[in-house]
């Protein structure tokens, strides 16, 4: 193709050039030619270039079908002395080139005076300066020192002249572990038996407090006679502290392999043996499904991290099984039963928990369980996704669940009971209450003459005279208009305040009157239906609400005036509906809509941030945690430009950014927020406020998750005292903290003091709500559970009794909680020898559960082990030997032949 | 928070979209912040295990993070960030081609390849400078799709992105990349 010398020739000609590729190219690889022939006339050139593009076309090329990437590795990759490895390494004489690792190339080397061979590294891009290089080698000989069947030694390590550092190390001839599994079509037992090997090494290793910090398959190699071998002991550590050049990115990600790494690592936090567990776990998953649990592919740093860190991965089983489908053929799922399945989903997610606390702890952990799994034992991990499950259903339905300001109740099991404030559920709240302020200030100078500060009256005085500006409105008739909008006012304020009943009457009572005036779809009617909706949210009747908020809606939008903020203000009303009803998806469209037309109306930053607030918490509940902080963090930027670091929108951002950091497990972090917050809370609400108190029991959370018990139960005491003191002794909130008290107890295994905790709660709950609700439910079996733990099964048991049955009138003779209850039930009476009313508690809370939650292992392995227990008692053999069948980790099944599928 | 962008190209440079005029110095600013920034972590890039690249793409990504806080680049949208670091990072492996050839000439010339990635690196090297060439005589003809290739290629904007950028149809980005393919491929067989 000669290129045309004047550019513009150029440009048309290629126009035309373009055309006839794409038109040739539909037509059918026979007629192009006739085609191009004919169009192209005497243009001999342009046809050769046309044939030219097509041919073109139908190649492929390395470089503009492939990425970049590894393009551009090769050439970034400043020439580095290890171009040229020298050709000795004392006594070793390099031979071949055996691969590129991670972090460089590796060798087989010769040891000439001894015959033996070795594998040798070197780093690349690594410099030692002469003062490390000391420090180096000295670290390489502890190293040198781990001496295991299974780790491949470490003989030696060094730096050449310039700096770059090498090792010198066992050579492993096998292939790695995934590599050896699938040629060998490694049932389940046999991978979990390989894998028993490699937990075993990295065991040892951590006997010696070495951690391996890159454990993959590709550094577990396997040789013909199926000896497992681990590469790479802390090299990893060695690598990470010679990461001088770059600084500490934010991702960090380039010392480790992504898709192995564990949050923490990933974060920058602290690096344990449980980061080598998870690795493990991870390792074990691609073991069992063929497959890395997240596809980092095609991520940017930033996606990679938030996908490792949020991003729950499938369950191994249902991975398993899909590929089995697909395939067709005998595969690995096939190789263990269903229930073992089960069992190898718990085992698996609890090592690769991306909280490091509910992750095993140890190898050692993890090894106990697999030889449960092994012996067919229970596990003594506890699933998660009953929590997860059981926080999902809860934090949709928060409002159903809510104590007054959202507070939000998480029921795990019969034993654990947390609670979340999400203060962000009354963030507009605030900001209406600063605006509110405005009013009350207004409304208070029109009462009494009087001024006030910044801060909210003490409640009684404002509610004291806001009964007046009622009785004032009242006395308004001969101009409806004004008493109209009074009313709306007024009770705009009482629902700020949470006086639902007298908010509800007065918004009422603003739409009757504009009704007598005749006026049903003006603007202001509209208004007064989008706040009647409010009123119906926040009263939990989100049916009601989502309904006014449409009405108030479609009028804001035929009606509004010009450059009102009506539209918006419906919009995120109806949004906060669906967000109670769980549904964010629909909410998030909304509040995105309401954010671009406030910035589109200039309207003030505050109110922007109103609606950023709104959709951060969508995105919260969602559990797109990443971009909730990244919105609440713009919300935060405005709030303290606008109100000043010290105002309670401030600490209402905070406590939703502690929340965020809350989620992702990073306690310490939640912590610092809630602090920051706290100091606000206390300065403006004062130190006995219910506002203050939430705060303080989140901070009690965060403390109690990191292990500070006795800091936590301070905190909470205190939180518990306010409570008291503003509520009074007999109130939700106050149930809800010593909740929180006597669930630290229980897991102190302080069992009196739990005790005295949930019987309060207790009576709480029946004084409140008199009959059968499901939180009375909740703290009879948290008491039920203390008995349990006490070994009182005759208390326990009647505990349990009521609490199922509660749970039942409350909550429906199927739901979750039933179930489990019951199957508690069946193993107190269990213990108390009582097998045929054991057998059918059992029975039917196995029957319950096992229908809604399949990792709900350990509650049903437990079921199935005291069901066995109690046929087995009873002599009924049949059933003992169908539970046991169920129960039995049938991993010893028959080899399948066939080709493995990946 | 996101600038629309608009279409007009006024400027001769052919693969330049330019916004409005008053934020002409802004973009010369994000340039060559980007420049720097990618230079500097393309510097530390290491090799690492084949299976998993961290590639052009994340470090405009990475560098994104890093400069997305500054000011002057704050109110830009990250999709036209991108498109400026790809410019930047094909400056930047151009670069790193050129050095690599005249190490080659320099250095070691009776290389022993005991290490096969060293000649492979050098035939990339060649690779990226006749792209390089290529993509410039493109921008010669058609400076749009000269500019969508850079962007795909070095910032590793999708289908959808390229065509959000360019404000055409993805469609027609698909057809676009088909012919500059066919005619880069084309090209670099007979330069190469």
């Amino acid at each position: 193709m000669q290129r045309e010398s004047e550019n513009e020739r150029g440009a048309a000609r290629w126009e035309l050039l373009q055309g006839l590729f794409h038109e040739a190219a539909d037509l059918p690889r026979a007629e192009r030619h006739e085609f191009l022939s004919q169009r192209c006339g005497d243009d001999q050139l342009l046809l050769d270039e046309a044939l030219r593009l097509l041919e073109a076309d139908e190649r492929e090329h390395s470089l503009l079908d492939g990425d970049v990437a590894t393009l551009a590795g090769r050439l970034l990759d400043s020439a580095s002395p290890t171009a040229h490895p020298p050709e000795s390494f004392g006594p070793y004489r390099l031979m071949e080139l055996l691969g590129e690792g991670g972090m460089g190339m590796v060798y087989l080397a010769e040891r000439e005076d001894l015959g033996s061979v070795a594998a040798i590294k070197i780093l690349r891009d690594a410099w030692l300066s002469p003062e490390r290089r000391e420090r180096f080698a000295s670290e390489q000989r502890t190293l040198a020192q781990l001496n295991h069947p299974a780790i491949a030694r470490l003989y030696d390590a060094d730096a050449l002249a310039d700096g770059t550092p090498w090792f010198v190390m066992e050579y492993v001839d096998g292939v790695s572990l995934t590599s050896y599994c699938e040629r060998h079509s490694c049932s389940v037992a046999e991978r979990i038996a390989l894998f028993r090997s490699v937990c075993e090494a990295v065991q040892h290793a951590h006997r010696h407090a070495v951690i391996h910090r890159d454990i993959k398959p590709s550094n577990i190699l396997v040789s013909d006679d199926g000896a497992v071998k681990l590469l790479d002991f802390g090299i990893a550590k060695q690598v990470e502290s010679l990461d001088v050049a770059a600084d500490r990115t934010r991702t960090g990600m380039r010392m480790m392999t992504p898709a192995y790494a564990a949050p923490e690592q990933i974060r920058g936090d602290r690096i344990g043996v449980h980061t080598d567990v998870y690795s493990l776990g991870v390792t074990l998953y691609e073991l069992l499904t063929g497959r890395l649990p997240f596809d980092l592919a095609n991520r940017t740093p930033a996606g990679m991290e938030s996908t490792i860190l949020e991003h729950d991965p499938v369950k191994p089983s249902a991975v398993a099984r899909k590929t089995a489908e697909r395939t067709g053929e005998p595969s690995i799922y096939s190789s263990a039963s269903h229930a073992s399945w089960a069992e190898l989903d718990v085992l698996c997610l609890t090592a690769m928990h991306k909280d490091p606390q509910r992750r095993y702890a140890t190898v050692d952990a993890l090894l106990r369980d697999i030889d449960h799994f092994l012996r067919s034992e229970p596990l003594e991990a506890r699933p998660d996704s009953w929590h997860y499950r059981l926080e999902k259903f809860v934090s949709r339905h928060r409002k159903a669940v809510a104590v007054g300001s959202g507070m939000l109740l998480l029921v795990v099991g019969l034993v654990a009971f947390y609670t979340v404030r999400l203060a962000s559920a009354r963030n507009e709240a605030v900001r209406e209450a600063a605006r509110t302020a405005q009013i009350q200030r207004f409304t208070l100078g029109l009462f009494n003459g009087g001024d006030d500060d910044a801060a909210p009256a003490e409640s009684l005085r404002v509610l004291t005279l806001l009964e007046r500006g009622v009785h004032t409105a009242r006395s308004l008739d001969a101009d409806p208009a004004a008493q109209a909008d009074l009313y709306h006012t007024l009770g705009g304020i009482f629902l700020q305040l949470g006086k639902l009943g007298r908010a509800d009457t007065l918004v009422e009572a603003a739409l009757a009157v504009r009704r007598s005036m005749g006026s049903t779809d003006d603007a202001a009617s509209g208004r007064s239906l989008v706040l009647l909706g409010d009123v119906r949210e926040a009263q939990a009747r989100y049916a009601d609400a989502e309904r006014l908020a449409r009405e108030g809606l479609a009028i804001a939008e035929s009606r509004a005036p010009r450059g009102s903020d009506d539209v918006a203000a419906a919009t995120i009303s109806l949004g906060r509906t669906l967000e109670d009803q769980g549904r964010y998806a629909d909410a998030i469209p909304l509040f995105t809509k309401a954010i671009e037309r406030r910035k589109a109306a200039n309207a003030p930053e505050q109110d922007v941030a109103e609606a950023m607030t709104a959709l951060a918490n969508s995105y919260f509940y969602a559990g797109e945690y990443a971009v909730s902080d990244s919105l609440n963090k713009l919300v935060l930027a405005i709030d303290r430009r606008v109100y000043g670091d010290r105002h309670v929108s401030v600490a209402n951002d905070l406590i939703n950014l502690g929340a965020i950091q809350f989620q992702w497990g990073r306690y310490d972090e939640a912590e610092r927020y809630y602090r920051q917050a706290l100091g606000i809370n206390e300065s403006w609400y004062g130190a006995a406020n219910p506002e203050t108190a939430s705060n303080l029991t989140m901070l009690g959370r965060a403390l109690n998750f990191q292990g500070r018990y006795e800091e936590a139960v301070e905190v909470l005491d205190s939180a518990l005292a306010i409570q008291e003191r503003v509520y009074g002794p007999v109130h939700p909130r106050v149930a809800s903290a010593l909740n929180d008290l006597g669930t630290i107890a229980l897991a102190q295994g302080e069992l009196d003091s739990a005790e005295v905790d949930f019987r309060r709660m207790r009576d709480i709950y029946r004084e409140i709500y008199g009959g059968d609700h499901y939180l009375l439910g909740v703290a009879t079996s948290n008491l039920g559970s203390v008995y349990l733990a006490r070994k009182d099964y005759a208390r326990a048991e009647r505990l349990f009794r009521e609490g199922a049955r509660i749970y039942a009138a409350s909550q429906g003779p199927d739901h979750l909680n039933t179930g489990v209850a019951r199957i508690k039930l069946g193993r107190a009476l269990l213990r108390q020898g009582r097998f045929h009313e054991a057998v059918v508690e059992s029975r039917a809370g196995y029957g319950i559960v096992s229908k809604q939650t399949s990792p709900s292992v350990s509650w049903l392995q437990a079921a199935r082990k005291d069901l066995i227990e109690e046929f087995g008692a009873l002599g009924a053999a049949d059933s003992v030997a169908k539970y046991r069948a169920e129960d039995e980790a049938a991993i010893a099944k028959p080899e399948s032949s066939g080709v493995r599928m990946k | 928070m996101e600038r629309p962008i608009t279409q007009s190209e006024r400027d001769d440079r052919p693969t330049e979209l330019v916004p409005e005029m008053n934020e002409r110095s802004e973009l010369d600013q994000l340039f060559s912040e980007c420049y720097e920034e990618l230079r500097r972590l393309a510097m530390s890039v290491r090799r690492r295990d084949p299976s998993v690249t961290l590639n052009p793409t994340a470090l405009v990504n990475e560098a994104w993070l890093k400069l997305a806080r500054r000011p002057g680049i704050a109110s830009t949208s990250q999709l036209h960030f991108r498109r400026i670091a790809a410019r930047a990072m094909r400056q930047v492996l151009v670069e790193a081609a050129r050095r690599r050839k005249s190490e080659k000439r320099g250095g070691g010339a009776a290389a022993i390849t005991f290490d096969d990635s060293l000649a492979i690196a050098n035939a990339g090297a060649d690779d990226m400078i006749a792209l390089d060439a290529a993509l410039d005589a493109l921008a010669e003809i058609h400076p749009r799709q000269a500019m969508m290739v850079e962007s795909r290629f070095f910032g590793g904007l999708d289908v959808a992105e390229t065509a959000e950028l360019l404000q055409v149809s993805e469609a027609t980005i698909l057809r676009d990349w088909r012919a500059a393919r066919a005619w880069l491929a084309a090209e670099l067989r007979r330069t190469g």
